[in-house]
């Protein structure tokens, strides 16, 4: 329980916080954040293990539940329980975990734990301190809380799909599971601030997150732009919503520019290789007119930057205080000297195949108590014995019997 | 004064950010009940855009706000007087900012033991390129988000706006949550530092994961399935001008079902698609198939007739169908607020729904110097005339 200072981790933001996690796909980051913060998350796996461990890439492309890479990412620190949660035998059990949990997280679909007896109505009687968060596709209210939702389906009807990809191309969701990102960070947000409520209260609450709404939380004009002035922002390409950047070509890959910040010291450069063509005329210290003639600007700049590598250009510009950058491949983030001079990448052990691999690292650095990945996703059950047995007191003898009757 | 309907109304924070990723990180603070006082001057305003506009006004609702010139000497004192009587401080300058005008971590935290400080920059407080100027863009750009986002064998797209300031917002706000979690159970404050190159670059971690182990290098999958065998899947164009309707069948009996809804047309009983291996080997001429019966639907027609039998359909919203969306207005997503200048403007909510302490809306974004009496004189104890002396020194201002 929070109150009781365990040895373990102590100097963590989060320790002695227990945190019970059913969670799939929108909500195992969640959990995640808390681990690393130096929450006790116990991952609550169905008997032969979740879901996610289906989900690949997997280690040398041979799928296995124990080498899924999506899984180890995902729940790195946690430790894994398995239970049936649909037999009595493992409601039982459920509820006598819940008596020593601060926060539970699940994702199922609004009346899945209801139907358990699970509901935060319920579980609110018996753990007035609990915390509940509850991440699904729509939230737990309106006409569409029962539809169905994923990743993609949520970056559609958030909005985000609509404003990403060309004016002649269809909309495109942006790289990897942003959405299930967004949901598990104000998850983790939200529990966090509902924990602070509970200082000051000494009671829980429900804590009700919608995927659809994260999407449509986080598109930066998207909204502003309508509700303020009644446009609906249009693909556009690479250009920046505001035309402030823009890809382009060089000699090695792409680059991001700043198109008119410091719209003096990019023409003086540009001329100082004889490449700034008509843009020294007066008239073009006209905003609004670079703005309508944009499509001159793009192609005169377009010739200069094809003329050079990423690196040369981006430099260069840094020194002036231009925020640019190249376009990076995964190849260069793994490289990227600013991120390994502060430490960004850390090295899990993997005991079982004798190796350690390099994973992504701390979103943020605290002075006092650090994040950290205090060992890598457990594998199946893994910590069946140190909980039910070395804390709930269930004999081995009991747990095998446990084991037959399909509960863990 | 505790406020039992507000979960953070016990703290105050002093909120020296601008643009879109320090304001949005204070913005979710302040949404649950914190004191967030905004400290803005014409001096150094800059690109930030001005009070009365809707960017503004979003990003920065809940807040109060009062003008000081952090450029005097006077002004950083009273910032630092200001600071004794706060929780937190949020700033999101490049680092030598705060360092220049003595208003760093270390000094500050000698005289107010327990201070909190979340510093946001681009790439952090340390290392060789510190100071960088970044904004979303140059983060996402090397993070890699944009090399990845676009259609496969397609020229970088990349995302047309700073996702990447929300999710650093957001990961600020987590970090100072946790401090206070870490202060409440020992009393002890912190400073945090945050690169948003860093929080953003931890969402590629399957991709850095999937290099470290099988090096492979991860490429672009327009809207194919990235880590799911999937298929149909994907976006497909309904009636009307640049309509469509997100689909995602992962299951067989998935399939059946969308068959089922398509009116089973011949097609459908073919070899090539009899399995969930066939259909992802076949996976365009499935899609054209599909998208054969989908333009002869309203999007939403799509959507509903599919999300009836548990199929997972979107339609693909732009900013007019979000304001129109029933889930979102059952759920009061967008809402109105008074606005001093504006009159009532309509805001986004927020996503997360608190059964006991419910997101309020008290106050719309501050004009310039709003609360000036408010925090000089309320909070610090100045008298009138000091307030006008200040004021005509230009440090208030």
């Amino acid at each position: 329980m929070y109150s009781a200072l365990q040895p373990v981790g102590k100097d963590a933001a989060l320790s002695g916080l227990r945190v019970l996690d059913i969670t799939g796909e929108m909500g195992m980051f969640c959990t995640r954040l808390l681990t690393d913060l130096g929450a006790e998350v116990l991952k609550i796996e169905k008997p032969g293990g979740d879901d996610a461990r289906e989900i690949g890439p997997f280690v040398h492309d041979v799928p296995n539940p124990e080498m899924s890479l999506y899984f180890w990412f995902l729940n790195t620190g946690k430790k894994s329980l398995t239970l049936n949660i649909e037999s009595n035998a493992g409601q039982e059990i459920l509820h006598r975990l819940l008596e020593t949990t601060d926060v539970l997280v699940e994702t199922f679909l609004p009346g899945y734990m209801d139907s358990l007896s699970l509901g935060y109505a319920s579980l609110s009687k018996h753990y007035p301190r609990l915390i509940m968060t509850s991440i699904t596709p729509f939230g737990q209210t309106g006409p569409r809380r029962g539809y169905k939702s994923c990743n993609l389906v949520a970056s559609a009807l958030g909005g985000q799909m609509y404003v990403c990809g060309d004016s002649d191309t269809p909309p495109l969701k942006p790289y990897g599971e942003q959405s299930c990102f967004t949901a598990s960070l104000f998850g983790a947000v939200g529990t966090l601030i509902a924990l602070h409520y509970r200082h000051l209260s000494g009671r829980g609450q429900h804590i009700d997150i919608s995927l659809q709404e994260c999407v449509a939380s986080t598109l930066e004009h998207v909204n502003v732009l309508y509700m303020y002035e009644g446009i609906i922002s249009q693909r556009q390409g690479t250009l920046h919503w505001n035309g402030e950047f823009r890809l382009f070509p060089c000699k090695d890959g792409y680059i991001l520019l700043s198109l008119f910040r410091e719209w003096d010291t990019l023409v003086e450069w540009l001329d100082s290789e004889g490449m700034a063509a008509d843009l020294k005329e007066i008239r073009w210290l006209n905003v609004q007119l670079r703005l309508q003639e944009i499509d001159h600007i793009i192609e005169v700049v377009e010739r200069w930057t094809k003329r050079h590598t990423a690196a040369e250009l981006v430099e260069q510009a840094q020194l002036m205080h231009l925020p640019w950058a190249e376009v990076a491949s995964m190849e260069k983030l793994a490289g990227n000297p600013q991120l390994k001079e502060r430490g960004f990448f850390v090295e899990v052990e993997h005991p079982e195949l004798s190796s350690c691999f390099t994973y992504a690292g701390a979103p943020f650095k605290l002075s006092h108590t650090p994040w950290r990945i205090s060992r890598r996703a457990p594998l199946i059950g893994e910590h069946n014995e140190e909980i039910y047995c070395g804390e709930l007191g269930f004999s081995p003898h009991e747990l095998a019997a446990l084991r037959t009757k399909g509960v863990i | 004064m505790v406020n039992n309907q507000d979960a953070l109304g016990d703290i105050r924070i002093v909120d020296f950010t601008w643009v879109l990723a320090g304001p949005y990180a204070a913005r979710i603070l302040a949404d649950s009940g914190a004191e967030v006082i905004k400290i803005q001057s014409r001096v150094t305003m800059g690109a930030e855009s001005p009070n009365n506009e809707g960017y503004f006004i979003t990003w920065n609702r809940n807040k109060r706000g009062i003008t000081l010139n952090l450029s005097k000497p006077e002004g950083r004192d009273i910032a630092r007087r200001l600071i004794q009587v706060s929780d937190a401080v949020v700033e999101n300058f490049t680092p030598r900012v705060m360092r220049n005008w003595g208003l760093d971590y270390s000094t500050l935290s000698r005289t107010r033991p327990g201070l909190i400080m979340l510093s946001m920059s681009g790439m952090g407080q340390t290392g060789v390129q510190q100071n960088y100027s970044a904004f979303g863009p140059t983060i996402q750009a090397l993070s890699g988000i944009t090399q990845l986002t676009t259609f496969p064998h397609h020229p970088p797209l990349g995302i047309g706006y700073s996702y990447a300031d929300h999710i650093a917002g957001l990961a600020g706000a987590l970090s100072l949550l946790a401090a206070l979690e870490y202060r409440h159970r020992t009393g002890r404050g912190q400073h945090i530092d945050l690169s948003e190159l860093e929080a953003m670059s931890g969402l590629m971690g399957i991709e850095l994961l999937n290099l470290a182990v099988n090096h492979k290098i991860a490429t672009p999958v327009g809207n194919h399935p990235l880590y799911h065998q999937a298929a149909p899947y994907g976006i497909y164009r309904c009636k009307g001008e640049d309509k469509w309707c997100a689909i995602a069948i992962f299951t067989e009996e998935e399939w059946e079902v969308l068959c089922h809804v398509m009116g089973n047309p011949r097609w459908t009983a073919e070899a090539r698609f009899a399995d969930l291996r066939s259909r992802v080997n076949n996976r365009d001429k499935l899609d054209e198939l599909v998208e054969e019966w989908t333009t002869q639907h309203e999007a939403l027609e799509v959507m509903e007739r599919l999300q009836k039998y548990g199929i997972a359909a979107g339609v693909v919203q732009d900013a007019s169908d979000l304001a129109h969306d029933p889930q979102l207005g059952a759920r009061d997503f967008f809402t109105q607020m008074g606005h001093p200048a504006r009159g009532s403007v309509t805001v986004d909510g927020s996503p997360m729904k608190f059964s006991r302490t419910p997101i309020r809306f008290h106050h719309s974004a501050p004009l310039l110097g709003q609360d000036n009496n408010y925090v000089y004189g309320k909070l610090l104890g100045m008298s009138q005339e000091e307030i006008k002396r200040y004021t005509e020194m230009g440090i208030f201002y």
